[in-house]
């Protein structure tokens, strides 16, 4: 079992910290209480101890880079023997030149300016230069041809893709660029520090420097469970689970659906969780809640068709489709999340995840759902629609959130985090205006105010 | 606000660094071990010395490493590196902040805070800069702050130069800022003592952390 060690908060105020130093290196014991790394912020450093016995078993993030807070920098194992399977696990995590003492020359000077931007931009620039011509004689004899050959013929790279690779210990001297004329662009980073491409950046932990697969998401194991239930030729029995979701499934047919999107600007609401996971938030906990603050406004999309014409619910319940290992899907269901507090949201959700996979869920903890949540942002997708659960006149589907290049009102261009969700609602009871502006509110409370969404 | 106890040393002689960095280090680990104990403050001065923080780059070391004329010491503490000698008073806090406030943020701006006051009771307006951590007089940098903390106790604390030979700081870039100025207390008033002055950073400070000092 590995333990995490995050980049802790050394003030109210600080989104990120450096790492100035690891004190130990992967594979050294440690004991409980005895430092670990430390991490700086101004002018002031701080110790970062273990929280347990056990082994340091790899560091994601090198001396020198910087990670918000909250962000998982390194893991500890109980055992000895656990060192191997976490390290290989996270092999594409690790920085290459693991005892960093050049990566640390290279970016301490970066902090001193934070209000030039530009600068530092520009230093660092050079710095990453400079990084590759330091770092060469540490390295065997054919990484140093590499590199000299290299820095030799200059590094070029693009400025994105400098930075990245100062924040992932990635030397840009072993980067194959993937650019015109062999400029190393950002994904060729990502690519080199053993990244997918595109970062999902909502779903539970798809941050950066997580372990891709293994920390992917609750609600999917896409590597473990396979893609396929049964081997080739055979024709596999729906098991009770898959057979009630093909009922509700076809029972869709039947409702007169349509379907409304909206693009959400996700940059607040992921520094504001970037500051909150450290005390165990998870996105769907956040997701769930923003929805449902904003169904308070919009009791039209929360109704239900029924015979005798639109019912309201008493409650916002708020269901999340969790895929199935084995197959099949179930929607648990967080009661009320208006009346819960953000964290206490996210323990539930932690509980009923656990207890969904189990199987131990209790009827009422899956079929009471006022308003359905599919979220399929840790996959990276663009866009999806879903299909409407029975019983209820609305679900959202939610996708990724991706750097993508905006064009301001102003005229101005910019790049921004935009998440694409897609509304699928029964038109007998809610139409395209209530609809629409119910993304209206909900856009307008991810982009402006997501730090209202603790209480 | 807590009323703390607080073990107030303040040697008239100049006392070697390293001395004084073990003595914080040992009352940093006697107060992980027993929170009861009183904080520490230790105000005095140094023989000349170079003292890095753990991430200081050795690039801004203008002298070669190797020359024994200058001694360098790389320490627990944030920023980069930093010259201390005798006309220079150094002021070390080990506290436990666990009583005060869990922000090294916060106890930084407390820090520079205290050291306006400090300037302030004689006359000598000094400012902040934002994003240069330390106090300022016009673009002259007459304080220097570097903190280190293990579960939220700190060590080192800040230095003001009162009257030093500031040529010793041309053998390096301090705190790594180019090109950066430093000035004396004792350029702005010449009526100062020394002793006066400690009398008033002892003040400051009990009254800012609110502090019942005792000699040991």
């Amino acid at each position: 079992m590995s333990h995490e060690i995050f980049m802790p908060a050394l003030s109210s105020t600080m989104t990120e910290g450096k790492i100035v130093e690891w004190l130990k290196n992967p594979g050294d014991k440690v004991e409980r209480g005895e430092s670990v790394l430390v991490v700086e912020s101004d002018k002031a450093d701080m110790d970062v101890e273990s929280f347990q016995d056990g082994y340091l078993a790899a560091v994601l993030m090198p001396a020198g880079s910087t990670a918000p807070v909250g962000e998982t920098i390194g893991l500890i194992v109980e055992n000895e023997d656990e060192i191997a399977s976490v390290q290989e696990q996270n092999k594409g995590n690790q920085p290459e030149v693991s005892s960093s003492d050049q990566l640390e020359l290279v970016s301490n000077k970066t902090e001193e300016k934070p209000e030039v931007q530009s600068e530092i931009v520009e230093k660092q620039e050079k710095e990453v230069v400079l990084m590759s011509e330091k770092a060469a004689p540490s390295f065997s004899s054919d990484q140093i041809n590499a590199a000299t050959s290299n820095v030799s013929s200059r590094v070029i790279a693009s400025p994105r893709a400098k930075k990245l690779a100062s924040q992932m210990g990635v030397d840009l001297a072993k980067v194959h660029g993937s650019g015109p004329h062999g400029r190393i662009q950002a994904d060729d980073i990502l690519k080199a520090n053993g990244q997918p491409v595109s970062i999902p950046w909502i779903g539970e932990g798809g941050s950066p420097a997580s372990v891709p697969g293994a920390n992917l998401g609750v609600e999917s194991k896409p590597e473990t469970s396979g893609n396929s239930f049964g081997n080739p030729g055979e024709t596999v029995q729906f098991n009770t689970l898959q057979k009630a979701v093909n009922k509700n499934m076809e029972s869709s047919l039947d409702v007169p659906c349509f379907r409304v999107g909206y693009s959400i600007n996700t940059d607040k609401l992921d520094n504001f969780y970037k500051k909150v996971k450290q005390n165990g938030v998870t996105m769907t906990a956040l997701l769930v809640k923003a929805v449902a603050k904003t169904l308070k406004k919009h009791p039209q999309v929360n109704s239900s068709f029924s015979e005798n014409g639109i019912s309201y619910p008493e409650n916002i319940n708020i269901a999340v489709a969790v895929a199935m290992e084995d197959g099949g899907l179930i929607t648990p269901v967080l009661k009320e999340p208006c009346n819960t507090d953000l964290f206490e949201l996210s323990r539930e959700w932690k509980d009923l995840v656990k207890r969904s996979r189990s199987k131990q869920l209790e009827p009422d903890e899956y079929s009471t759902g006022t308003f359905t949540l599919s979220n399929l942002g840790m996959f990276g997708v663009d866009r999806f629609d879903a299909i409407l659960p029975p019983g209820t006149g609305a679900i959202l589907a939610i996708a990724s959130s991706k750097p993508t290049v905006v064009a301001n009102s102003d005229g101005s261009i910019s790049v921004k985090k935009i998440m694409q969700v897609n509304l699928t609602a029964d038109h007998r009871v809610i139409y395209g205006a209530d609809g629409a502006s119910f993304l209206k509110d909900l856009a307008s409370l991810i982009e402006d105010e997501p730090e209202t969404l603790v209480s | 606000m807590v009323n703390r106890t607080a073990i107030i040393k303040q040697p008239d002689k100049i006392s070697f660094f390293n001395d004084v960095y073990e003595l914080q280090k040992e009352h940093q680990e006697a107060l992980i071990l027993d929170n009861s104990k009183p904080d520490l403050i230790w105000i005095g001065e140094h023989q000349l010395c170079y003292t890095l923080g753990r991430g200081s780059s050795y690039e801004n070391i203008l002298f070669p490493l190797n020359d024994n004329k200058y001694e360098v010491f790389k320490i627990d503490r944030g920023g980069e590196v930093t010259c201390h000698m005798p006309g220079q008073l150094v002021t070390y806090l080990v506290l436990d902040l666990k009583n005060f406030n869990k922000d090294l943020n916060w106890y930084l701006r407390k820090i520079e805070k205290i050291i306006i006051k400090i300037l302030g009771s004689f006359n000598i307006d000094c400012h902040l800069k934002p994003g240069y951590t330390g106090v300022w007089i016009g673009d002259k940098k007459i304080a220097s702050i570097g903190i280190g903390c293990k579960r939220w106790i700190t060590l080192n604390g800040f230095s003001i130069n009162f009257d030093c030979e500031l040529e010793n700081f041309n053998k390096i870039i301090p705190c790594g800022i180019e090109n950066c100025l430093m000035a004396n207390m004792t350029d702005y008033n010449k009526n100062l003592t020394k002793r006066t002055v400690k009398r008033i950073v002892k003040k400051i400070i009990q009254e800012e952390f609110n502090f019942d000092f005792v000699s040991k």
